[in-house]
């Protein structure tokens, strides 16, 4: 077996060394009664390494790809482009094969990544401090809710309706185990189409909530000022939970912090990390520097060594689950640590300017394929970043444009209703980045014509 | 400080590599940002309603060229140790070689680059392999049912209690809301009971480093939720009295939680579900060799027996007739616990380490890994204190007690490891005895390198009993940087650049 | 180590000293030394209503972390907020610079306190 160093003869001399005749001596403590005979699992046969190329290839070329189709698709998750380096940092042996960085003395290339991701995404959020990793947006959103409360002692989380409904669900879910009352504000028919009725939940704060959580851009794309919110916060002593699902959206429009946002959470997998159906991901945590050591998960800081070098160390570990056991601050542990280097590699790459140009084709290919909609289709009205909602006389016109699509090699959007079980199914979420080029646009309007 | 006396082990160690630059922090370097990267897209107007919306200050995210940017990580990549640069014996952590096909294989686009929401038609070969994957997993832990969704073990406990919970509610027995925790467990065992609100109850361990059945009794009662136990424990003992204790809290009404942090010893050899176990979460970044990447990610899949298999969450990787589905509606299932379908990549790089041992070789690992761990032992055993007697699993448990009458600290001891060559084992942990060294050398480790291990362990008993002892407290010396002052770190947080 | 008498301590290495109706918390020297060199401490809020042998505080070392129990119960009146800045202080002068609270005592709830001789002695066993 080529990833097993010994030989027979080695584990012989090993055995004999130990004072044991036979490897099943080892394992003599378990009873008898559980030991399995050699290869009787149901599992299959060995593969050689070519085996296992051949049978991986085989399965992958049964999914389409961002590489043979175009992608029209958001929702939480967004086909942004991977500059080759970010890939080659990320599978160097020294990031890839490390461990969490418990000993810093030997850790320091991890810490000072981790460091400078702190950095980058507090400055793009507009926070004041970021952590090194949540595993993904839906969790680092219930974890603000559960930060929320311990921040204000209060226990009553209102959420919009206008936040991903996954991160609505798994929020929920988080909750639903604990004291305290959960309050979903309904976006639907309030006036607002596919956007954010602030009025309506500033009317659903009251002194008994702990946090107020928004979507922004929402869940539709809408781009919204929160600054009516900001106040009501201030009024009713609670704090403003800021939701994102692009982060990317910050080089372009005002941040989470600048709109006052005590708590931002979202997806950092726009920044350099592909699709991956799903994951491997990047959860964002960041807050106001006030709120620090409530915050969860793990943390880099700066400090010096014994001879006065500037290094850096996992520091605040007190409030984690290995020190302060039933009462930390979270139960997360393992986390993103290695998405964590992409993304602050992803960031160097493109700096203010590239992060700015992605931002602005995502945005620009929106808006040119939203301002040349034929009559029949209607896009949700008011800002939106990079994504919006697409809405068709009935489910068969929408269906019938989804097929034709696809076998155009375009996956144009998502059934609104696949995510928003609440939603008609006649509409779809569409969602552009700076992989599409006006020639895509060109093709999915061509489409869109002939299915009328 | 004294180090006159390493010339002769530098000779047979090194912690050192090659050059080593001092790299600024990106911040700090110097010059301008350089023009924006060519990036593809749409370069057209953005809509008037949005320009509203523009950001007033900038980001400040400074920006270098490619090869600037490469440069500066490589550089920091240096100052790191790795599985693939040496030995990393990390009990309960089970760091292991990390196969490069597994990296190649993830990175095909039509695995890399697929969308969770695109049509279901069109991801059937993902599907398939995950679904292959749960079937796996399900014969490897004795417990058939699957979700493959939690992001690592400990949202994998949180996952299981979840289901518990949710299967004592359906026996009206809204009142058992009390989890038994030994106290050798992993901290994210209460951690993990308080978030899915129940509360822990610690189980002082025998004098064996092993669950006490007095003491299990004492705290059993019609309260009792779970029991959440390790097997082996994190002393790297295997709990010989499993399936009395299974009994004993199934009598009681209860469920047993398995950490499967430890699975690395059985995997082929013996089946937690057979036992007993209940619900069992697996670290895959563990057990099935995927690379821990500085702290993540990983992936903590759950299996469960057929009373929690109502409970699994949504959604599920399903197979209907000929073809394979996400399933996201079932009235039973705890709910959703995270936005995406799971840490898929990961996932499939565990499906790729099985592959490799395939039904014939499966159980090598477990018995490889347990073959190294006692070896060790064997080899260390009459010069450090071993607490628990007798043989190991797939980490071995010594501790400083030794050492300790020369004033050296199991912390002095891991240190100095780094000066000679090695990452240090895990230290302080578990807290069940004082000054801890905990031991996992695992199954892809060859004799030669335990060999170099151990002898580094004898340099350090003998450094200490000739009373070199100063250089024990000073190390490490050669590292690019010397042992950090968290304290400072603490006490004023400093967590981003100020410049 | 330093016991100084005059001031009161508890079986959880908190001290308390009584004037009049005010008492002033603190942790004893033998508990910084147990915890190492203090990182934070996590203050009461003013106006907050202790009991006798609850929670009040949560000092913090690098690696360790302990709830500080409220000797008497009262109302707190003041916090040592220069520990904000300073929880060193809290290890160089645990009964003077380092107090946490003080509180305006109310009712004669109290958890079971001891002497300095009686504490030297606790220690001892």
């Amino acid at each position: 077996m080529r990833f097993l160093p010994h030989t027979d003869t080695d584990r012989s001399a090993m055995l004999e060394k130990i004072g044991v005749s036979a490897m099943s001596d080892l394992f003599a403590d378990i009873p008898a009664e559980f030991h399995l005979d050699e290869g009787s699992l149901n599992i299959a046969d060995a593969l050689s390494e070519a085996g296992i190329v051949r049978k991986f290839t085989r399965a992958a070329e049964k999914n389409r790809n961002a590489t043979n189709t175009r992608y029209f698709l958001g929702g939480g998750t967004y086909n942004h482009f991977v500059p080759a380096v970010v890939d080659y940092i990320i599978s160097r042996g020294e990031f890839l094969t490390a461990y969490t960085p418990y000993q810093p003395e030997i850790s320091q290339g991890t810490l000072q990544a981790l460091f400078e991701f702190q950095t980058m995404i507090a400055r793009l959020t507009g926070m004041d401090v970021s952590n090194a990793s949540m595993y993904e947006a839906a969790t680092a959103t219930a974890e603000a809710a559960l930060m929320a409360r311990r921040v204000t002692r209060k226990n009553r989380v209102v959420m919009a309706g206008s936040v991903n409904p996954r991160y609505r669900s798994v929020t929920a879910n988080y909750l639903s185990r604990l004291d305290g009352e959960f309050v979903e504000v309904d976006m639907a028919g309030s006036g607002t189409t596919f956007g954010t009725d602030l009025d309506k939940l500033i009317a659903a704060i009251d002194e008994k909530t702990a946090c107020v959580i928004v979507q922004y851009p929402d869940f539709y794309g809408s781009v919204y000022d929160l600054s009516p919110l900001r106040a009501a916060c201030d009024a009713a002593k609670c704090l403003m939970v800021v939701a994102f699902s692009d982060v990317s959206a910050f080089a372009l429009i005002e941040s989470p912090g600048a709109m006052g946002a005590d708590i931002a959470v979202g997806s950092g997998q726009p920044l350099g990390i592909p699709m991956g159906f799903g994951g491997p991901h990047l959860g964002l945590f960041t807050c106001k520097q006030k709120y620090l050591r409530q915050m969860p998960g793990r943390v880099c800081g700066l400090t010096s060594d014994a001879d006065g070098k500037r290094g850096f160390v996992l520091t605040l570990s007190t409030r984690e689950q290995h020190i302060r056991r039933e009462k930390a601050t979270s139960n997360i542990c393992t986390n993103q640590g290695l998405m964590c280097t992409a993304a602050a590699t992803y960031m160097t790459l493109m700096g203010d300017a590239g992060l700015a140009t992605v931002a602005r084709h995502s945005a620009a290919a929106l808006q040119s394929l939203v301002s040349q909609l034929p009559d029949h289709v209607t896009a949700a009205s008011g800002a939106r970043f990079n994504e919006t909602v697409l809405s068709f006389v009935d489910q068969e016109a929408r269906d019938a444009f989804l097929a034709a699509a696809k076998a155009g090699d375009i996956f144009a959007g998502i059934p609104l209703e696949q995510i928003d079980s609440a939603a008609e199914p006649r509409h779809l979420l569409v969602a552009t980045t700076e992989m599409v080029e006006t020639d895509d646009i060109n093709d999915y309007l061509a489409i869109l014509e002939v299915t009328k | 400080m004294s180090c006159n006396d390493t010339t002769e082990t530098t000779f047979k160690y090194s912690a050192t590599v090659g050059i080593q630059h001092e790299e600024p922090l990106l911040f700090e370097h110097a010059h301008e940002a350089p023009e924006s990267i060519n990036l593809p897209g749409v370069n057209g107007d953005i809509s008037a309603a949005l320009s509203a919306f523009s950001r007033q200050q900038a980001a400040n995210i400074p920006g270098l060229s490619e090869p600037e940017t490469v440069r500066h990580f490589v550089r920091l990549s240096q100052w790191n140790h790795g599985i693939e640069t040496g030995f990393y014996p990390l009990g309960s952590c089970t760091m292991k070689y990390n196969p490069r096909v597994n990296e190649q294989v993830v990175r095909l686009p039509g695995l890399a680059h697929i969308h969770p929401d695109q049509p279901q038609d069109t991801t059937q070969g993902v599907l398939e392999l995950l679904y292959e994957l749960q079937g796996w997993l399900g014969e490897i832990s004795g417990l058939p049912h699957l979700t493959l969704q939690p992001a690592a073990g400990a949202h994998g406990e949180l996952v299981g209690l979840m289901m518990i919970r949710a299967a004592l509610d359906a026996r009206g027995q809204q009142h058992r809301r009390k989890v038994l925790v030994p106290d050798s467990a992993h901290g994210t065992n209460p951690a993990s009971a308080a978030l899915c609100g129940m509360h822990t109850v610690e189980l002082k361990s025998g004098a064996d480093g092993r669950i006490d059945l007095d003491e299990l009794k004492r705290h059993l009662d019609d309260e009792t939720a779970a029991l959440m136990m390790t097997n082996p424990n994190t002393a790297g003992a295997f709990e010989s009295d499993v399936k009395e204790i299974c009994q004993l809290v199934h009598d009681a009404g209860g469920f047993v939680y398995g950490d499967g942090a430890n699975l690395n010893a059985l995997v082929g050899v013996a089946r937690p579900g057979d036992m007993g176990i209940d619900c069992l979460h697996i670290n895959v970044h563990k057990t099935f060799s995927t690379p821990h990447g500085g702290g993540g990610p990983g992936a903590g899949p759950v299996a469960v027996n057929d009373m929690l298999a109502p409970y699994l969450p949504v959604p599920r990787i399903e197979k209907q007739g000929d073809t394979f589905a996400l399933v996201a509606n079932c009235e039973t299932s705890i709910g959703p616990v995270l936005g995406t379908p799971g840490q898929i990549g990961v996932l499939l790089r565990a499906h790729a380490y099985i592959s490799a041992f395939g039904r014939q070789h499966l159980h090598q690992i477990a018995g490889d890994a347990v073959l190294n761990a006692n070896y060790i032992l064997h080899r260390l055993k009459e010069r450090y204190h071993v607490p628990f007697k007798g043989l190991c699993k797939h980490e071995c448990l010594l501790t400083d007690e030794i050492q300790n009458k020369h004033g050296v600290k199991t912390l002095d001891i891991a240190k100095r490891l780094i000066d000679l060559g090695f990452h240090p084992m895990t230290v302080y942990f578990p807290l069940i005895v004082h000054g801890a060294m905990l031991i996992e050398p695992t199954e892809t480790e060859s004799r030669e390198t335990l060999d170099a291990f151990c002898d580094a362990m004898l340099d350090i008993a003998d450094a200490c009993e000739a009373g070199d002892t100063e250089m024990l407290h000073e190390a490490p010396l050669k590292p690019f940087r010397r042992r950090l002052d968290e304290t400072q770190a603490a006490r004023n947080p400093v967590l981003v650049w100020q410049g | 180590m330093t016991i100084p008498a005059k001031i009161k301590y508890t079986k959880d290495h908190e001290w308390v000293r009584i004037e009049g109706d005010t008492a002033t918390f603190g942790i004893t020297d033998h508990a910084q030394e147990a915890l190492g060199d203090i990182v934070f401490v996590e203050l009461p809020e003013i106006g907050r209503e202790v009991n006798a042998g609850e929670a009040y505080a949560v000092v913090e070392s690098v690696k360790a972390v302990s709830d500080v129990y409220a000797p008497l119960a009262g109302e707190v009146i003041e916090v040592n907020e220069a520990l904000e800045g300073e929880p060193e202080k809290v290890n160089s002068d645990a009964y003077g610079a380092g107090w946490i609270a003080k509180i305006k005592i109310t009712g004669d709830e109290s958890v079971e306190l001891m002497t300095d001789d009686e504490y030297t002695t606790f220690l001892e066993e």
